[in-house]
């Protein structure tokens, strides 16, 4: 009795796991499946679940041939790559002096990390353009970069700062004893331990100024310096009901999240959740 | 984020505080210094400034020439006094309500449910954590597109189920839009919701339910007598990063919406986006972000207080 009870749960929660499975397969499957169809079979009532026939047709008009899209995609890789490489700069050198030293107004600065990401990001967008009209800085990488590390340094530091909590306070002195230098202790000792935090950190800070929205639509007004969410939004009103175009350079611009998970989902679960689970 | 859940259970906090003193050499603040200079003036800074703005005139003029007239507060009574911003706040309270409420509790449904053993557990966790790192320019679309009210998905699907008997144009009635809205951010948040509260669960000992389960507490009984109240720290932390976050929602209506139809799903900050950025008002713009920011303020002191009272009892 007690074991065919134990086995309706099972199946219970399996039937239970699928309907949800479904809530969340069936807007990326409908996205890929429209990207891949004929323009004329959008319109199809009722739809096709299927494509039929296969066309990679959107792919090639809405994103190999239009400059705009792939200006857009080069732009945010851009944006992406020097925004990983500042928030690890200054994150790493942070979380670990967080960590390894009793400093005054410790929790001073990790409650201003936290508060920081609670700041709508309107907030900051909105002086941010004044400030860079002034400086010249609207639709540079510069002011694009600057915005996105902002959002991506406080996370940073709060997701690295445990994995220097694990270094023991003694194989950092040891190191000293033997003539190490605070910063070369750090780089020698340190760093090695918390490789992959860092690899959480770049995914998380690419990804995050990958798909970032607010500062790109507000610091950005020519269309040659807009990164691929911009171009994006814009292709709903251009392309009207083209929707096999605008899913198609949906599902490019979704592919780094997808890789993501396919190859490094350990590190972005782990980093993510780190926090959470490792108390 | 992490650090309140970590400060709940304080763990990191004891092994910083095992460590021997020693005196802290002055090169230790030259590593943090660098972050808290750039977050000071990235941040710190433009927020100061919003609120210099938002005393000032400022409009596309002055944008590009610089200056802008104090006028005081001037702006505030202007924004207080408007319609479109007391609709914003309104609609902005009724949208973070109902998406938190319902994010936290399928949050909840979620978690309690990948709490157990059964096959394709990790690929389902890892299809919810995609749609929360799913850009929102990307999901905003797709949604748009199922709901589109000639050739979506959804009307097909409910029209098949004869749940329908007419098309529903979802994004251009007031109601729906603001429901269709919702759905989509609840979509996106409920995961995050999830995985803070999965961890909250996995954290409550499994020899607490075996002593409930020995003195024959039914299934319910165990929810409701061991899981709520053991989850509620958690929950209270979970509750105050979803409002925050959903609070400050842009994409997603943005995107769906554009705010509308008419102002119906006009928030603050699409309000506050629209009155710099489209009619070029920008201190009233900051004016308006200046009066939304209190709210989240207002939310996370309150959160922090009783964080800290907790704490002592």
């Amino acid at each position: 009795m007690r074991i065919s009870r134990a086995r309706l749960a099972t199946a219970l929660s399996m039937v239970l796991g699928i309907a949800l499975a479904g809530v969340y397969v069936v807007p990326v499957y409908w996205m890929v499946a429209t990207s891949l169809k004929q323009p004329a079979d959008i319109f199809a009532s009722p739809p096709d679940l299927i494509p039929s026939p296969l066309t990679v047709r959107a792919y090639a008009d809405s994103v190999l041939n239009s400059s705009g899209v792939l200006r857009g995609l080069a732009n945010s890789t851009i944006v992406g790559v020097a925004t990983t490489l500042v928030t690890l700069a200054l994150a790493l050198p942070a979380a670990y002096g967080l960590a390894r030293f009793r400093l005054r107004f410790v929790n001073a600065f990790l409650l201003l990390f936290l508060v920081v990401q609670m700041i709508p990001a309107i907030n900051i967008a909105l002086p941010m353009f004044v400030i860079f009209s002034r400086l010249d800085m609207v639709n540079t990488y510069t002011g694009l970069v600057l915005a996105n590390s902002s959002l991506a340094l406080p996370l940073a530091v709060t997701v690295l700062r445990p994995y220097f909590l694990t270094v023991p306070g003694e194989v950092v002195e040891a190191a000293r004893v033997d003539g190490c230098t605070q910063w070369s202790a750090f780089l020698r000792v340190a760093l090695p331990v918390s490789v992959p935090g860092i690899v959480t950190v770049a995914v998380v800070s690419f990804l995050g100024a990958w798909g970032e929205f607010v500062f790109a639509l507000a610091l950005t007004t020519r269309a040659e310096m807009q990164p691929v969410s911009v171009v994006l939004a814009g292709l709903t009103n251009a392309f009207g009901t083209r929707w096999n175009d605008v899913m198609a350079v949906s599902a490019v611009v979704a592919l780094p999240i997808f890789l993501t998970f396919l190859f490094l989902q350990r590190f972005v679960v782990g980093g993510l959740t780190a926090g959470a689970s490792k108390s | 984020m992490t650090t309140t859940i970590e400060r709940r259970t304080g763990a990191p906090a004891t092994t910083a505080a095992a460590r021997p003193r020693q005196r802290v050499p002055l090169t230790a603040y030259l590593f943090v210094l660098p972050a808290v200079i750039f977050l000071a003036a990235t941040v710190l800074y433009p927020l100061v400034y919003n609120i210099d703005l938002s005393f000032r005139d400022v409009g596309l003029k002055e944008i590009v020439s610089g200056g802008g007239t104090w006028v005081g507060l001037d702006n505030y009574r202007e924004e207080l006094g408007k319609d479109e911003f007391r609709s914003a706040l309104a609609i902005s309270m009724v949208y973070t309500v109902l998406s938190v409420g319902v994010s936290f509790a399928c949050g909840l449904a979620l978690a309690v449910f990948l709490n157990r053993r059964f096959p394709g557990r990790n690929l389902m966790r890892s299809l919810l954590l995609i749609a929360w790192v799913l850009p929102t320019v990307v999901s905003a679309n797709v949604w748009r597109w199922m709901l589109d009210g000639s050739y979506g998905l959804f009307n097909t699907v409910l029209g098949a189920l004869g749940l329908l008997e007419q098309e529903v144009f979802w994004l251009v009635e007031p109601v729906t839009a603001l429901v269709a809205v919702i759905a989509a951010t609840v979509w996106s948040t409920a995961p995050f919701a999830m995985i803070l509260l999965l961890a909250g669960l996995q954290s409550i000992p499994k020899t607490v339910y075996e002593a409930a389960r020995i003195d024959g507490a039914g299934a319910w009984h165990r929810f409701s007598r061991i899981t709520v109240p053991m989850l509620r720290p958690v929950s209270l932390t979970v509750l105050l990063l979803l409002f925050v976050t959903t609070f400050k929602t842009f994409d997603t209506i943005y995107l769906m919406t554009r705010g509308g139809p008419g102002d119906a799903t006009t928030i603050l900050p699409i309000h506050a986006y629209l009155e710099a950025f489209q009619f070029f008002r920008f201190g009233e713009g900051a004016a308006a972000t200046t009066v939304m920011l209190l709210i989240p303020l207002a939310l996370s002191l309150f959160y922090f207080r009783s964080l800290r009272r907790e704490e002592a009892a």
